[in-house]
């Protein structure tokens, strides 16, 4: 994507889906040069295989923001565990948690002293949900996965932070206001109301990393920013 | 119940937690005479100790074992998983570290805590009873010299919120507990960093570092008792004040 004189990077991992592929454009339209990393493509549990893929992104400007806005998408249907299997457990818990692994660690060789790095992943495991046991496993394992490299990292002056967003804005990203596409969101009842009026999640993430990417943004890591509108408001 | 890697440490101080408090208390171990302490104990305790083989890494192994305990004594009313890597408590350098090493903690913490679950189920819908996990702090605050430790241990929080949910229209609770104390753990961290102990000691405002059977185990049978009969879904970090803000 993108094609712009800018002298750095961003890739966005799971850019091929969801609010992945809306940040992925909404970046690309700001004139900023994007790369998306999606699996498939590229199998982001092999090392391999995503250290290419971030070399090849990083020419000829350098990778400094990386967001991971990937889950498998097993992890987004809704399945009781029991009915689950466990080659179905693999694939909605474990590959997700993996391929976080894959991406983190190969994000840090890859990238300059002070990157940003910005995982966006759906509010859902602060409460846990019926039929999403996989998906809160692996949200949770990368959220904290996500704070121990925060602690790692900060000698290079790398920042890793995490965004939440609601998972029907994780899972349709800008047509999460589309009543047709809305089917394919996996249903979580425990949540409440947004406190604040609907909008765009796609652009209050946009709005967030832009914060992080700013020199404010420098003093901020292993945090959780929940862009909600005020739903889950997390103790 | 079934207390998973009760060879040692905080498995075994929960394990005689239970033998206090009278139960049947199957021992899940890698090796079965390295339970012979804890089997004793137990015993002398009031309980009656099972030893069990049980690797939880190999999933036919745990299903025997459950169904092992069941055939012998009737019933299943708690499963608590304690049992990790043996290389949990080792420093791991996240930047090099390889997939197999990843699979070695995930293996043994998130694919067994959903095997566990899933073969514990029929028992424990039939008795009501409980799951209880032995996660971390590390798992809540994220640590940089365990960052896989913490990965896992994480994911094992998610599990129970959201199992707690769909399990409970069963009448099934399922609970954490986030421990610091004595540990094979810890005491390998004295070995291999023994400045991080003392700073940890020095952290915990009651002053000392848990013990796994009387500071651990006590509030893990709380949360499979009856008392404990609305909880589900929760984290108990027992740490002597050390984490107060997680």
């Amino acid at each position: 994507m993108g094609d712009s004189a800018d002298e750095t990077t961003t890739v966005v991992v799971g850019g091929d889906r969801g609010i992945g592929r809306s940040l992925a454009t909404a970046l690309d339209q700001r004139g900023r040069r994007v790369v998306v990393l999606a699996d498939g493509p590229v199998d982001l549990t092999d090392p391999a295989a995503v250290q290419a893929a971030l070399v090849d992104a990083s020419s000829p400007a350098p990778v400094t923001t990386v967001v991971l806005a990937h889950l498998d998408p097993a992890a987004l249907r809704t399945t009781s565990l029991l009915e689950l299997g466990e080659p179905g457990w693999d694939a909605a818990a474990e590959r997700s948690l993996r391929a976080a692994f894959v991406v983190l660690q190969q994000a840090h060789a890859a990238v300059p002293d002070g990157a940003r790095i910005v995982l966006v992943l759906p509010t859902v495991a602060a409460g846990g949900a019926a039929g999403l046991v996989a998906l809160c496993t692996a949200v949770e394992g990368i959220r904290v996965m996500a704070k121990a490299v925060a602690r790692r990292w900060g000698a290079r002056a790398i920042t890793v932070n995490t965004i939440e967003v609601d998972l029907a804005a994780f899972v349709l990203g800008d047509a999460s206001g589309d009543v047709d596409a809305a089917g394919s969101v996996p249903a979580v009842s425990q949540l409440g109301t947004p406190a604040l009026a609907p909008g765009s999640a796609v652009a209050d993430v946009m709005g967030l990393i832009e914060v992080l990417e700013s020199p404010a943004g420098a003093a901020l890591t292993g945090g959780l920013l929940v862009a909600d509108r005020g739903t889950v408001m997390q103790p | 119940m079934l207390v998973t890697g009760a060879a040692a440490g905080v498995g075994k101080g929960v394990a005689e937690a239970f033998g206090a408090a009278g139960a049947v208390v199957g021992l899940g171990v890698r090796v079965p005479a390295k339970a012979a302490e804890v089997a004793a104990n137990v015993e002398a305790l009031g309980g009656t100790p099972v030893v069990l083989r049980c690797d939880v890494s190999d999933g036919a192994e745990s299903a025997a074992a459950i169904e092992a305990l069941v055939e012998a004594h009737g019933r299943l009313d708690a499963l608590v998983h304690n049992a990790v890597s043996n290389r949990s408590s080792e420093p791991t350098d996240f930047e090099t570290a390889s997939l197999g090493l990843w699979e070695e903690h995930s293996s043994v913490t998130v694919r067994a805590t959903y095997r566990l679950a899933v073969q514990a189920h029929p028992h424990l819908k039939a008795t009501g009873g409980s799951i209880l996990l032995m996660t971390s702090p590390a798992g809540i605050e994220g640590s940089a010299p365990l960052p896989f430790y913490s990965a896992v241990k994480a994911a094992q929080r998610g599990f129970v919120r959201a199992l707690a949910r769909e399990w409970g229209p069963d009448g099934i609770r399922i609970n954490s507990v986030a421990p610091l104390a004595v540990s094979p753990a810890l005491e390998n961290l004295k070995a291999t960093d023994p400045e991080r102990v003392k700073r940890i000691e020095g952290l915990v405002p009651l002053g000392w570092l848990g013990d796994p059977a009387d500071d651990i185990g006590p509030p893990s049978v709380f949360l499979c008792s009856e008392g404990a009969r609305y909880v589900t879904g929760q984290t108990l970090v027992v740490s002597g004040g050390r984490f107060t803000g997680l």
